[in-house]
């Protein structure tokens, strides 16, 4: 390389835009042409999920985080980001051991109610996710581990998959990407800044 | 084999934290400067998405966990190597290393333009005589060649341009630095500082930490404006890194030349001269091999690439490395401890929040073994840690479902406060470095057995950080006080140093106490490579004030033509 070429590459290197540039808005504007980006590869085609778990993961999603006064996590495509991570994220048997915590829960629904899960109005749904929150809670009480619970796994990817959507970040979370300054001891704001997880 | 007919009066091995600093005063005296780092060029304007929110990510941030656990195995350990930044650390399968059965460590490196100082978590404190006379207080390792006055102007001197942002504390085992205001400490963080202060006296102070972060704005960068994740970069330049600092300012000499992708395989040797003549380089892309000259050898590859490379330079003179008639060179590793402390709930303050993300924590500076010696161990330990309100994470081990359970989330957690000890490692022989021949990386260089693991001193000193941790949150009225040691290999505080240590002595060190090679006086060896011992101190600062000095003196050599 000549030492023409190295130069360039270098000044290419510091093509940082000017500081007086970097508004929060310009920053927010930036972010928006990606987050366009990202939402136009949304419609693509299940991977892993059949239209009957895939209808079983978001009925599961909005139970635990509806819509009230900002969206829920039908909103906010939550089903689409359990299929990613199965299809993409978890291990081959993390990924089966989650499909049949579906497949055991419709068991369930038709053993209690003689239907399966997605034929039951929302109050039976619900008594039956009481009785998987009451079995983690048994486990915790009891100090063993949660990890092998289906209701564990379904529980984090829905609240996962919800505060980092686009919804749930904006809208329910109203986070602030560059809060511009600290304030040490304010009062509990809505508008969220900590950590971004 | 290809000979670049240019001769550089000098040539800088990385272009990291201490290779950005050698840049820039090599340069800025007038020379010649290559430099030459091993992976690829960084532009700031695509690489770093500090900004970009949580959903434009396709795992939100966690990381494409399949890709890390085959091609990353080792650096996704690292907190930072997330899907952001993941691209900032090496390949672990281009790059790889041995360590015996049973004794791992964990080797994080990040090679591209501005190496690991783009992705450095910028904690910045000075060594104290404390530090520098400990070895020959205690026997371990050799005695440092120079002192806090040899090195205290040069601490100024890089503080200054870095720009550290801290609070004046007066104390001699931690000597203040030149620094811009300090950020902070939120409420939850003061009671704890007040309570400490209430039960121990001046004995252990809390502080804000002492950050590269800039908290205004300073030489052309602007001040910090909280978004967080600074690992991923920072398009403003508010925090310290090479990329973003020294290297535009060695830039804007005229007389910088960076090449990155190049390899530096080999420093070579001129038995008539008896000085190195410059370095084999191989291009990371093409493979091509090469040669460039340079009157001067700057090794600033962090410390375990700078000392393998000096252990694959070996001639007739040097059968076992350029610069290692002593037999030193790769010996005495160490790293810092850490993952010992204690956390808790601190009472009240129910309607009181932070505002915007701290890149920065609370540190407690070493109050063991300044005055009365403890008994279950040698040298000491700081603090690092913070307190903050957990967000709706917590709602993953909260029962409930719904709209309440959803609502409930939007209240922030308790005050939950952490503590966490890193501590001194002693130097010893028995943690080395060896070359081993059998096992090549992608360019064909013979790769590195690392030998390490903590001894006795260290696992006491994990014990009483438990103790003492515990007992300062539960003194400052902390409730649910929870003491923790968890298990954290060598490695992973990435605070790795030693293998070329500095020493009066030629028989018994490498590098004299200018950084300068005693065998081979063309040659300086300026990050953690030439530390002799390892204090507690994030250590970072500590090698960019050693760099510019030697710097210093390699210009005084050449101008005197003793070079």
């Amino acid at each position: 390389m000549r030492r023409r070429d190295v130069v360039r590459a270098f000044a290419t290197g510091l093509a940082v835009p000017t500081i007086d540039a970097l508004t929060p808005d310009r920053m927010w504007a930036a972010a928006r042409a990606i987050h366009d980006r990202i939402r136009a590869r949304q419609d693509e085609a299940l991977l892993v999920l059949t239209e009957h778990q895939n209808a079983m993961v978001r009925a599961l999603a909005e139970l635990i985080i509806p819509e009230t006064d900002t969206p829920g996590a039908t909103a906010a495509r939550v089903n689409r980001f359990v299929d990613v991570m199965l299809a993409e994220w978890l291990d081959a048997n993390e990924r089966e051991a989650f499909l049949r915590g579906l497949v055991a829960l419709d068991a369930r629904s038709v053993n209690t109610f003689g239907t399966p899960f997605l034929g039951l109005d929302e109050g039976q749904q619900a008594v039956l996710l009481h009785g998987l929150d009451a079995e983690l809670a048994a486990l915790r009480q009891a100090d063993l581990s949660t990890e092998e619970h289906f209701f564990q796994h379904m529980k984090w990817l829905t609240l996962y998959g919800y505060y980092t959507s686009e919804v749930g970040a904006t809208q329910e979370l109203q986070q602030v990407i560059a809060p511009g300054r600290y304030d040490p001891c304010g009062p509990v704001r809505r508008e969220a800044s900590g950590q971004w997880d | 084999m290809g000979l670049n007919q240019t001769a550089y009066d000098a040539i800088v091995v990385g272009s990291g934290v201490t290779g950005g600093w050698a840049a820039k005063e090599l340069t800025e005296a007038g020379l010649e400067t290559l430099v030459l780092e091993a992976g690829r060029a960084i532009d700031p304007a695509t690489d770093y998405v500090e900004h970009e929110p949580s959903w434009s990510f396709r795992y939100r941030g966690l990381g494409d966990r399949q890709s890390l656990a085959r091609r990353q195995a080792v650096q996704r350990t690292c907190y930072a190597c997330d899907e952001a930044a993941s691209k900032f650390f090496v390949d672990d399968l281009d790059n790889p290393y041995s360590v015996p059965d049973g004794k791992p460590f964990l080797w994080i490196r990040g090679r591209q333009v501005g190496g690991r100082s783009i992705m450095w978590a910028r904690q910045s404190y000075r060594l104290s005589d404390l530090d520098f006379e400990a070895n020959a207080r205690d026997g371990h390792g050799t005695d440092w060649p120079i002192r806090y006055d040899d090195i205290a102007p040069w601490y100024d001197h890089v503080e200054r341009f870095a720009g550290i942002s801290g609070e004046r504390l007066g104390l001699a085992q931690l000597p203040d630095s030149q620094f811009l205001p300090p950020m902070p400490l939120n409420c939850a963080e003061q009671f704890v500082k007040e309570g400490i202060e209430r039960a121990f006296g001046g004995e252990r102070v809390m502080t804000i930490g002492r950050a590269a972060v800039l908290t205004q704005d300073h030489s052309g960068r602007a001040a910090c404006h909280y978004c967080g994740p600074c690992h991923r970069g920072c398009i403003t330049r508010s925090y310290f890194s090479s990329l973003t600092a020294t290297l535009p300012a060695a830039e804007a000499t005229g007389r910088l030349t960076l090449r990155p992708a190049s390899v530096v395989a080999e420093i070579l040797y001129d038995a008539g001269t008896d000085r190195a003549r410059g370095v084999r380089v191989i291009d990371a892309v093409t493979h091509e091999e090469m040669e460039f000259r340079g009157r001067v050898v700057f090794v600033c590859a962090s410390a375990l690439e700078s000392t393998r490379l000096l252990l694959n330079s070996t001639s007739t003179r040097f059968p076992a490395g350029l610069g290692n008639s002593s037999g030193e060179l790769g010996r005495n590793l160490m790293d810092h401890t850490m993952r010992a402390g204690a956390s808790g709930i601190v009472p009240g303050l129910a309607d009181r929040d932070a505002y915007g993300r701290r890149p920065n924590g609370v540190y407690i500076p070493r109050f063991r073994n300044v005055t009365a010696q403890h008994p279950d161990f040698l040298r000491g330990y700081g603090f690092q840690g913070g307190a903050g309100r957990s967000g709706w994470s917590r709602g993953a081990s909260m029962p409930g479902f719904g709209a309440d359970f959803k609502h409930a989330l939007r209240e922030p957690g308790p005050w939950a406060m952490r503590l966490g000890g890193f501590g001194e490692c002693l130097p010893r022989p028995s943690n080395y470095v060896e070359i081993d021949q059998d096992t090549k990386d992608t360019w064909g260089v013979p790769t590195l057995c690392i030998h390490c693991e903590w001894s006795d001193n260290e696992r006491a000193m994990l014990q009483d950080m438990a103790v003492t941790a515990a007992e300062m949150l539960e003194a400052a009225g902390v409730r649910d006080v929870e003491p923790y040691i968890q298990d954290s290999p060598p490695g992973l505080t990435i605070h790795e140093m030693g293998t070329a240590r500095m020493g009066r002595d030629p028989r018994t060190s490498v590098l004299n106490g200018y950084n300068q090679c005693h065998d081979v006086p063309n040659v300086f060896v300026t990050d953690g490579a030439a530390m002799v011992s390892s204090a507690c101190q994030n250590p970072s600062l500590t090698y960019m004030a050693l760099t510019a000095r030697a710097c210093a003196h390699a210009i005084d050599l050449l101008n005197r033509r003793e070079l």
